[in-house]
C-alpha cells in the first residue's frame, strides 16, 4: 500500500509498505552496504527511523544467528528496494517475512539518495512514516505534537530484567543498556563468564559479584534514563577496570563530567577512519553515533587521554586512563569475522591483567 | 610519513600494445602515476612501446621513450637515465615481469635502482606458484588443491587424493586446449592419457574443481604504516570457470552476509601483509562454495589491474594515484580524497548504486574459433554502467557494449521469438539449456529465453550456477516485459498507451525507448515524447565515494530514475565530447586518446568539457580529465538526455571513432549542433553514391565500384568491374565482414554475411587492386587552411586492412611525383568536404596512379602516432579549430616531414583463439599497435617487430614457403638470409625456385607426406623464423596448421612478401649494430616553431 515519510521540516517522500501502520522517530542514515538485520535488531537504534543508503536490501535474507537481540528495535526501516528472493546458504527467511514476523514497519521505493543528501544538509531531523494518512501537513503537525511530549526512557524495555550469567571463566560485569549479541560473543571468546546486569544496577550490586572488570554496553544515545546510569557507575570509576562502548563510553564520559556535542550528521556506517595520536597507523571502524564527547572537557579530566580520533572530522573516538583504569570507545568494536576479537577488547583484557593468546 | 627524499628520479614501465588481457586500463593507471609523481616533485622517465597512449604524450613524463619493452632496451634506458627507483606496478603483467627479470639479471643492483610500489620479494611471492602456496598455507588460507603429473599413474594418485570433480590442464597448451573436467575414476584415467599426450612437455596439472563457486574479488591497498583499506568488493555474476576479465561483474558484492564480508576483509588484510605489499594496492580473488561458504584463494595481483581500474571508476577512488603516492612513502591518511576534498584516502568508499561490468567479445572476427568462455580471457573490451538497482545497471550495461542490443532482449533483435519460446519443443529447450550451461558471450540472452520458455530459477541455477539473486532480477525484467506487452498498439502509427506507473517502473528498471517502442509497437520518438511528458525523466546522480555523506566536488554522474537531479549544470560555455565506448577490434585506445585531447584543448580555451563514455578502462573516464563526466551508454536516447540537461554549445563526434559518427545524423536531426565538419559532409563520405559523385566532380580516381542490396545486383556489378572485388558493408568499423572475392560462388556467401552486418545500409563492391601500395593520410583543416599531418606508407600490399598493416611515416618507396598527386588529392577532398577538424584518407597506388579507397571525416587510428612523430598535438588543434580558431593563429600551417622514421606495427590476439589462421586480410583483426622509431627505416622496422613481440633471430633456421606469385621476390630475401648465415628450409615448390638460383635450401615434406615435417621441427625448437605467404584465398589446411603453430611456439613469422623483405633488411641492420634508445623529447628538440 501507499506510504509516506514526512520530515519535521515538511519535506516528504512517497513510498510503499506491506504493513498498515504509523511510526515516529529521529531519522538516521546508515551507509553500510550489508548488515540490515544487525542494524534493525541493535538496541542502539531503538526508536529511530533507519534509512539505508545502499539501495538493494534483503539480498542475503535473514537468519536468527545474525540477530543482535531478540527484537526489531527501529521504529521504521526505509529502503530503496527490497529483494523478493534471498540467496545465501545461511539464510532461514527473507527480510520481508522476518519483518512481518517481528511486526516491524518498513517502507520502500523512495529516493533514499535525495533523503540522505537532505539530512546531510539539514542536520538531525525527526520524521514520521504513515500509511494511515498521506497528508503532509497533518503529519508535520503530529511530529510537532509528539516532540512536545516528554521523552520516555527505553532502557527498561531494552535491558535484561534481572541479572543473567553467561559462559564460564573469570567474572566480568556487563551493564546492559542495550548490549548486542556480537559484543557478548566476543567477550565470551576472550574467555570470561559474563554477569549481565540490568541498566539500573547499583555500584554495590555490581561489586557484590566481585567481577574482574566492568563493561558498559552500547545502547540508545541520549536516552533520558542514561543520566541515572552515569550516577550509578560513578563510584566504580578507578575501583575496577572498566570499558565503555559507544553509548557506554558516553555514559562513562558523563560520569566524569564530560558533556556531549551533537553532530550535524551522525557517524553511521562501517568505513570510518580512526587516527591514533602520534602514530601513522590508524584503523577503519564501525560507528553508529549522533553525538561525540566534548574534546575540551575530556582534556580537563586528570589522567585521561584521547587516544584516537575520527580522521574525517577530528572528533574524539577513544579515551584511555591508566590511573582511572578505564577505556572508552565511541566506535563499535566489532569482530573481524568468525572467532575474531576486536583489538580494543584485547587491550581491555590486558588492562584486566590477563594475558592474551589471541592478540 | 613524509614522502621519500632519497629518491629523485623514477622510471615507469608501461604495458605495451593493447592485447586481450591488457588494455587501456594501464594507460589510465600509468598517466595517473605520472601526474602523481610530478605533483610530488619527482622526475619521471617513462617507457612504453604503445604510441596511442596518453601516458606517452610528451609532457606527461619528463622523459618519454617509445621503445620496445624488453630487458635489453630497458637496461639501456636505465644506464642512460640512471633512475633511483622503478615503479613496475602500473604496466600490467608486462611491467611486473620486466621488473622481475631486471632484478633477476642483476640490472637493478648494478645501477642501484630500487623497485617501489611492490618489492621484488612481493612480486615473487604473488607470481611464483610454489612461494604463493607456501605463504598462503602459513596464514591458514586454502588454495585449490593440485598436483602435476607426467604419467597416468601419478595423475590417478593425485586425483584420488584431491577428490572429484577434478580439472585437468595439460601444460603449455594454448587457451586451455586439451583441458577437461573429470567427475569419476574412469573419466580421470581417459582424460589423463589424452592430456599428457596433448601437452608438448607431457605434463598435466590435476586440480580441485571450484567450477560454479562464487567468484569474489577485493581491491585492497596498504601503506608503509600498515594501514589497510578495502576499496570495494566485487562479485562475478559468471561463477568460477569463466576468466574474471570475461565475466559479468557487479560491485559491490550482492549476496554476501556481513559475517562473510568481514571474513573476506580479514583474509585480505592477512594476505596483503603476508605478500608484503607496503605501499601500493592488490587485487585478491577468491572462490567461495555457495553451499557451505568454504573459501579458497585463487590469485593475488600485486599491482594495478583491470579490476582496479574498474574499482576506481565504480567508486570514484583513483587507486593508481593513491598507490603511487603510497609507493613513495606517504601514508593513506596523508593523501587527500580529491572527490570529497574533505576526507583522506584512509577511508573505505561506500556506494549507493549498483555497478555492472560487461564484456565486449569479437568472435565474429574469428569465425573458426570456438564460441565459449573459459579460464583464458577472450574479451577485447568492456563497458561499465551504473544504476540504482541491478536491473537498471544491467540493461544500461547491455546497451553500452554496442552489440546493437538495447537492453535485456525485448528490443526486436531476439534470435528466438516469444512465439517460438511459448511453444518450445524439446530440441529448442535443449539448445537453450546448452547455451545456458556452457558459458558463452550470449548466455545472458539465453537465460532470458530459458525464463520465457518456462524454466524455473532452480533449473537455470543448476545449469549455470549463476546466483539465484541475479537470476531473479532477470526474471523480474521478463515479467515486466510481459506486462508492458499488454498495452501493445495494433498499428505502429498509434500513440503509445501505457499506464504512467508501469512506464515509470519500466524506466526505473532500465528499459530503453527502443525496447519500449518494440514492446508497445510504437515509434521510438513517440515513446520518448511520452515519458518526457510524464514524470519519468531521468535525473543524474553523483558518484561521490561516500553514499551522500559528504558533499562531493567532482562532478561524475550517472543517470537513473529518481526524484532529484544532482547535475546542477553550470552556466558556462560547454561542449560535449562523445567517447568511443568499449574497446573492440577497430576502435580502441587511439580514439580515447583523441577524446582526452579534446578535453585538454577545451580547458585551454576556457570552455567546460563534458565527457560521455562508458568504458571504465580509459583515461577519458578519469575523474579529472574533463570538467564533467557522464558514465553513460552511447545511444541516441542516453546522449539526448544529457544534451537536454546540459545544453552545450555543441557536440564533438569526430574523436570517438565510428560510434559517435554513426549518431551524427540522428543528433543533427534532433537539432543538436555538431561541431566541426558538418554532418552533411560526414554523410557524403559515408554514403558511397554521394561520395562517388564528389570524386567524379573533383576529377579524382577511385577503384570501379557499385552499391548493391541483393546478390543479383552484386553479381551484375562484379561482372561489370571484373573480379577480384572487395565486398563490404557501409557504416561499419574495422572492415567488419569485408572480403576479397575472386568468383561468383564466394560472392554469394559474402553478400549474405555483409547484409547481416550492414542492416538497412547498402553493401559496397569495389574493384580490388592487387599488389597496389596503400597509403594513409591524416589531415587537419579549419575550413580555410588545410594541413597534412602525415603521409604513411603501408608495408604490406593492398588488401590488408589499414588497422592491421604495418606503416612507415614518412613514406619510404614513393616517388616525389606520386607524393605530389596524393597531396593534391587530399587537399581537394578536404576543401570539398569543408573539413573543420580531422580527416583521414586511404589511397592505393598502382601503376603510378593514385586511387582513393576511403575518406573518413573524423580522427583516425593513426592520429596519436602522427602527433607524436611530428611533435604536433593534432587532436588538440582540431578541437580548437572546431571552436572557431584558425590554424594560422595556432601556428600550424605547413606539413612537417619528420627527419626520423617511425614504423607502426599491429599486434594480434591469435594466441587466444587456438587454431585460427593468422593470415591478414581486409577484415581487421589486431587489438593494438606498437611503434618503432629510429634514424632509418630498417632500424625503426626491426624495433617495431621486437616491440610487437617477435623474437627476431640473429642466427638459426628459417622456413620459407610462398605463393607462386611471390616466388620471384623471395629469391633476394632468401639470398640475403643465406648471406647473413641462416640455414634455409623450404617447401618443395619454393625450394626448387631457390635451387635454380643457387640458393641451397633443405626440402621439407608436406605435413601429410612424411616426417619430420615443419611442424615437428617447430615443436623441437629448430625453426627460428617462418616466411609463409598464403597460397590462395582459401588457404590449404597444412598452411593454416603451420601458421597456427607459430603462434603456439611464439616463432617470428611473416605472411606477406613485403613484410618479409622489411624483416630481413631489419635483421641485417640489427646484426650490424645494437638497438639504440632516444627519447621523444630528444627527437623533438630540434624543432623551432612553437605550436600553440
Amino acid at each position: 500500500m501507499k506510504a509516506i515519510l514526512v520530515l519535521e521540516d515538511g519535506k516528504s517522500f512517497n513510498a510503499n509498505s506491506d504493513l498498515n501502520s504509523e511510526c515516529f522517530g529521529e531519522v538516521i542514515l546508515n551507509t553500510a552496504v550489508v548488515g540490515y538485520q544487525e542494524m534493525i535488531t541493535d538496541p542502539a537504534n531503538a526508536g529511530k527511523i533507519l534509512v539505508l543508503t545502499y539501495p538493494l536490501i534483503g539480498n542475503y535474507g535473514t537468519a536468527p544467528k545474525f540477530n543482535e537481540s531478540l527484537k526489531v528495535w527501529v521504529s521504521g526501516l526505509v529502503v530503496k528496494e527490497t529483494s523478493r528472493i534471498y540467496s545465501n546458504f545461511q539464510a532461514k527467511s527473507g527480510l520481508s517475512d522476518f519483518l512481518k514476523e517481528k511486526n516491524a514497519f518498513a517502507i520502500r521505493g523512495l529516493d533514499t539518495r535525495t533523503l540522505a543528501v537532505h539530512l546531510r544538509e539539514k542536520g538531525p531531523l525527526w520524521g514520521i512514516i504513515s500509511t494511515k494518512t498521506l497528508d503532509v501537513k497533518k503529519l508535520v503537525e503530529k511530529i510537532n505534537q509528539i516532540k512536545k511530549q516528554p521523552e520516555q526512557s527505553l532502557l527498561p524495555e531494552i535491558s535484561v530484567p534481572k541479572q543473567k550469567i553467561l559462559g564460564k571463566g573469570e567474572k566480568l560485569a556487563v551493564l546492559d543498556i542495550g548490549v548486542t549479541n556480537g559484543l557478548l560473543k566476543q567477550l565470551e571468546t576472550l574467555g570470561y563468564s559474563l554477569n549481565i546486569f540490568p541498566y539500573n544496577a547499583s555500584a554495590r550490586q555490581i561489586l557484590s559479584v566481585n567481577p574482574k572488570g566492568i563493561v558498559i554496553s552500547s545502547g540508545p544515545e541520549n536516552d533520558p534514563g542514561l543520566k541515572q546510569v552515569a550516577l550509578n557507575i560513578k563510584p566504580l570509576i578507578g575501583k575496577l577496570p572498566m570499558i565503555g562502548i559507544a553509548t557506554g563510553c558516553q555514559v562513562l564520559a558523563s560520569a566524569l563530567g564530560v558533556g556531549l556535542i551533537r553532530l550535524k550528521l551522525g557517524h553511521r556506517g562501517v568505513n570510518y577512519p580512526l587516527a591514533r595520536t602520534g602514530s601513522f597507523k590508524g584503523e577503519i571502524t564501525v560507528q553508529n553515533h549522533g553525538c561525540v564527547m566534548d574534546y575540551d572537557a575530556l582534556c580537563k579530566v586528570k589522567g585521561l587521554k584521547v587516544t584516537a580520533y575520527n580522521l574525517n572530522d577530528h572528533t574524539p573516538e577513544e579515551i584511555e586512563s591508566k590511573s582511572l583504569k578505564l577505556i572508552g570507545v565511541q566506535y563499535n568494536p566489532v569482530s573481524a569475522g568468525f572467532d575474531q576479537v576486536n583489538p580494543i577488547l584485547v587491550k581491555f583484557k590486558k588492562l584486566l591483567g590477563d594475558k592474551c593468546a589471541k592478540a | 610519513m613524509p614522502r621519500r627524499k632519497d629518491i629523485k628520479k623514477v622510471l615507469i614501465i608501461g604495458s605495451g600494445p593493447i592485447v586481450i588481457g591488457q588494455a587501456c586500463e594501464f594507460d589510465y593507471s600509468g598517466s595517473q602515476a605520472c601526474k602523481a609523481l610530478r605533483e610530488e616533485g619527482y622526475r619521471t622517465v617513462l617507457v612504453n612501446s604503445n604510441p596511442a597512449t596518453i601516458m606517452t604524450d610528451p609532457g606527461m613524463a619528463d622523459v618519454t621513450y617509445i621503445e620496445p619493452l624488453n630487458i635489453e632496451v630497458l637496461t639501456k634506458i636505465i644506464a642512460k637515465e640512471k633512475p633511483d627507483a622503478i615503479l613496475p606496478t602500473l604496466g600490467g603483467q608486462t611491467g611486473l615481469n620486466l621488473a622481475f627479470f631486471l632484478m633477476k639479471e642483476g640490472v637493478l643492483k648494478k645501477y642501484g635502482v630500487e623497485s617501489i610500489g611492490s618489492s621484488v620479494g612481493a612480486i615473487a611471492c604473488a607470481e611464483d606458484r610454489d612461494l604463493f602456496k607456501k605463504a598462503m598455507q602459513e596464514i591458514g588460507i586454502d588454495i585449490p588443491k593440485s598436483g602435476i603429473a607426467t604419467t597416468v599413474k601419478e595423475g590417478m594418485k593425485i586425483g584420488l587424493d584431491i577428490g572429484f570433480p577434478l580439472i585437468l590442464r595439460p601444460a603449455y597448451c594454448l587457451g586451455g586446449s586439451g583441458g577437461a573436467i573429470a567427475y569419476n575414476k574412469e573419466e580421470l584415467e581417459v582424460f589423463l592419457a589424452k592430456g599428457i599426450e596433448a601437452s608438448p612437455v607431457h605434463q598435466i596439472l590435476v586440480e580441485q574443481s571450484v567450477l560454479g563457486w562464487k567468484e569474489i574479488e577485493f581491491e585492497v591497498m596498504r601503506d608503509c604504516a600498515d594501514n589497510v583499506i578495502m576499496v570495494t568488493s566485487m562479485e562475478n555474476v559468471d561463477p568460477m570457470g569463466v576468466h574474471t576479465g570475461d565475466s559479468i561483474v557487479v560491485a559491490p558484492a550482492q549476496t554476501l552476509t556481513p559475517e562473510e564480508y568481514a571474513n573476506f576483509v580479514n583474509l585480505c588484510r592477512k594476505i596483503i601483509r603476508k605478500i608484503g605489499i607496503s605501499g601500493g594496492g592488490a587485487n585478491i580473488q577468491f572462490g567461495q562454495n555457495p553451499d557451505n561458504g568454504k573459501i579458497v584463494i585463487i590469485e593475488v595481483n600485486p599491482r594495478l589491474s583491470r579490476s582496479s581500474a574498474l574499482a576506481s571508476k565504480a567508486t570514484g577512488i583513483p587507486i593508481a594515484r593513491i598507490a603511487t603516492k603510497l609507493a613513495i612513502g606517504l601514508t593513506l591518511p596523508e593523501v587527500m580524497n580529491q572527490v570529497t576534498g574533505k576526507t583522506t584516502s584512509f577511508f573505505e568508499p561506500t556506494v549507493d548504486y549498483c555497478v555492472f561490468k560487461i564484456c565486449r567479445f569479437t568472435f565474429e572476427k574469428f569465425p573458426y574459433a570456438e564460441r565459449v568462455l573459459n579460464t583464458s580471457m577472450k574479451a577485447v573490451g568492456e563497458a561499465m554502467s551504473i544504476g540504482r538497482n541491478f536491473k537498471e545497471a544491467m540493461q544500461k550495461g547491455i546497451r553500452s557494449i554496442e552489440i546493437k542490443r538495447y537492453g535485456f532482449g525485448a528490443d526486436g533483435k531476439d534470435k528466438i521469438s516469444d512465439e517460438m519460446l511459448k511453444n518450445a519443443d524439446s530440441a529448442l529447450i535443449k539448445q537453450i539449456k546448452d547455451r545456458v550451461s556452457v558459458p558463452n558471450d550470449e548466455r545472458l540472452f539465453y537465460i532470458r529465453y530459458a525464463l520465457k520458455a518456462g524454466l524455473s530459477l532452480d533449473e537455470i541455477y543448476a545449469l549455470s550456477h549463476i546466483d539465484r539473486w541475479f537470476l531473479d532480477n532477470m526474471k523480474q525484467l521478463v515479467e515486466q516485459e510481459e506486462e508492458i506487452k499488454h498495452y501493445k498498439n495494433k498499428k505502429i502509427e498509434d500513440e503509445p498507451n501505457i499506464p504512467q506507473e508501469l512506464l515509470a517502473q519500466a524506466k526505473a528498471d532500465g528499459f530503453s525507448d527502443v525496447q519500449l517502442a518494440f514492446l508497445l509497437n510504437a515509434k521510438e520518438e513517440k515513446v520518448r515524447k511520452l515519458h518526457k511528458k510524464s514524470n519519468s525523466k531521468p535525473v543524474y546522480k553523483l558518484v561521490d565515494t561516500c553514499a551522500g555523506e559528504f558533499n562531493a566536488r567532482q562532478p561524475y554522474f550517472y543517470s537513473t530514475q529518481e526524484t532529484k537531479d544532482e547535475a546542477r549544470p553550470s552556466k558556462n560555455k560547454k561542449v560535449i565530447i562523445l567517447g568511443g565506448g568499449p574497446n573492440r577490434i577497430g576502435q580502441g585506445i587511439e580514439f580515447d586518446y583523441c577524446c582526452c585531447h579534446a578535453a585538454y584543448a577545451l580547458k585551454e580555451e576556457g570552455v567546460d568539457s563534458i565527457m560521455v563514455n562508458c568504458n571504465p578502462e580509459t583515461v577519458s573516464t578519469d575523474y579529472d580529465t574533463s570538467d564533467r563526466l557522464y558514465f553513460e551508454p552511447l545511444t541516441f536516447e542516453d546522449i539526448m538526455n544529457i544534451i537536454e540537461t546540459e545544453k552545450p554549445i555543441g557536440v564533438i563526434v569526430q574523436f570517438g571513432g565510428q560510434t559517435p559518427i554513426n549518431l551524427a545524423v540522428s543528433l543533427r536531426e534532433a537539432g543538436v549542433n555538431i561541431l566541426g565538419t558538418s554532418s552533411e559532409s560526414i554523410d557524403i563520405a559515408e554514403d558511397r553514391k554521394r561520395f562517388k559523385q564528389m570524386i567524379d566532380k573533383l576529377g579524382l580516381l577511385q577503384p570501379k565500384s557499385g552499391t548493391v542490396f541483393t546478390f543479383e545486383e552484386a553479381q551484375k556489378v562484379a561482372n561489370d568491374i571484373g573480379y577480384p572485388v572487395l565486398v563490404r558493408p557501409s557504416y561499419v568499423l574495422g572492415g567488419r565482414a569485408m572480403e576479397i572475392v575472386y568468383d561468383a560462388e564466394l560472392l554469394e556467401r559474402f553478400i549474405k554475411e555483409a547484409s547481416e552486418v550492414s542492416g538497412e545500409h547498402p553493401i559496397l563492391i569495389d574493384k580490388f587492386l592487387e599488389d597496389a601500395i596503400e597509403i594513409d593520410v591524416d589531415l587537419i583543416g579549419d575550413g580555410e587552411t588545410f594541413v597534412i599531418g602525415g603521409i604513411m606508407e603501408h608495408i604490406e600490399q593492398a588488401g590488408v586492412h589499414s588497422g592491421d598493416a604495418a606503416m612507415s611515416l614518412p613514406t619510404y618507396t614513393l616517388s616525389p611525383d606520386i607524393l605530389e598527386k596524393i597531396r593534391k588529392a587530399t587537399y581537394s577532398l578536404a576543401r570539398e568536404l569543408n573539413i573543420i577538424g580531422l580527416m583521414n584518407v586511404q589511397y592505393a597506388v598502382k601503376d603510378a596512379k593514385v586511387y582513393i579507397l576511403e575518406v573518413n571525416p573524423r580522427a583516425s587510428r593513426t592520429v596519436p602516432l602522427v602527433s607524436k612523430v611530428i611533435g604536433v598535438p593534432l587532436a588538440k588543434l582540431a578541437t580548437k579549430v572546431m571552436l572557431g580558431k584558425k590554424l594560422k593563429d595556432l601556428g600550424f600551417t605547413e606539413e612537417l616531414i619528420p627527419q626520423h622514421v617511425a614504423v607502426k606495427e599491429s599486434v594480434f590476439p591469435f594466441n587466444r583463439f587456438p587454431g585460427v589462421d593468422v593470415m591478414l586480410g581486409p577484415e581487421m583483426k589486431s587489438t593494438g599497435e606498437v611503434m618503432g622509431i629510429d634514424a632509418d627505416f630498417s632500424s625503426a622496422y626491426i624495433k617495431s617487430q621486437i616491440a610487437a613481440g617477435q623474437k627476431i633471430p640473429k642466427k638459426g633456421n628459417v622456413f620459407i614457403s610462398v605463393h607462386d606469385r611471390d616466388k620471384r621476390d623471395v629469391i633476394s630475401i632468401a639470398k640475403k638470409l643465406k648471406d647473413l648465415g641462416f640455414n634455409l628450409f623450404a617447401s618443395s615448390g619454393t625450394a626448387s625456385v631457390l635451387e635454380k638460383n643457387n640458393i641451397p635450401a633443405k626440402v621439407l615434406p608436406k605435413i601429410t607426406e612424411g616426417r619430420p615435417n615443419i611442424l615437428d621441427l617447430m615443436k623441437d625448437g629448430k625453426i627460428q623464423m617462418v616466411i609463409n605467404t598464403p597460397s590462395g584465398r582459401i588457404p590449404r589446411q597444412d598452411e593454416v596448421k603451420i601458421r597456427s603453430q607459430v603462434i603456439l611456439y611464439n616463432i617470428p613469422y611473416t605472411t606477406t612478401i613485403f613484410g618479409a623483405q622489411a624483416t630481413v633488411n631489419g635483421i641485417e641492420m640489427f646484426m650490424k649494430k645494437d638497438l639504440s634508445v632516444k627519447s621523444l623529447q630528444e627527437y623533438h628538440k630540434v624543432k623551432g616553431k612553437k605550436i600553440k
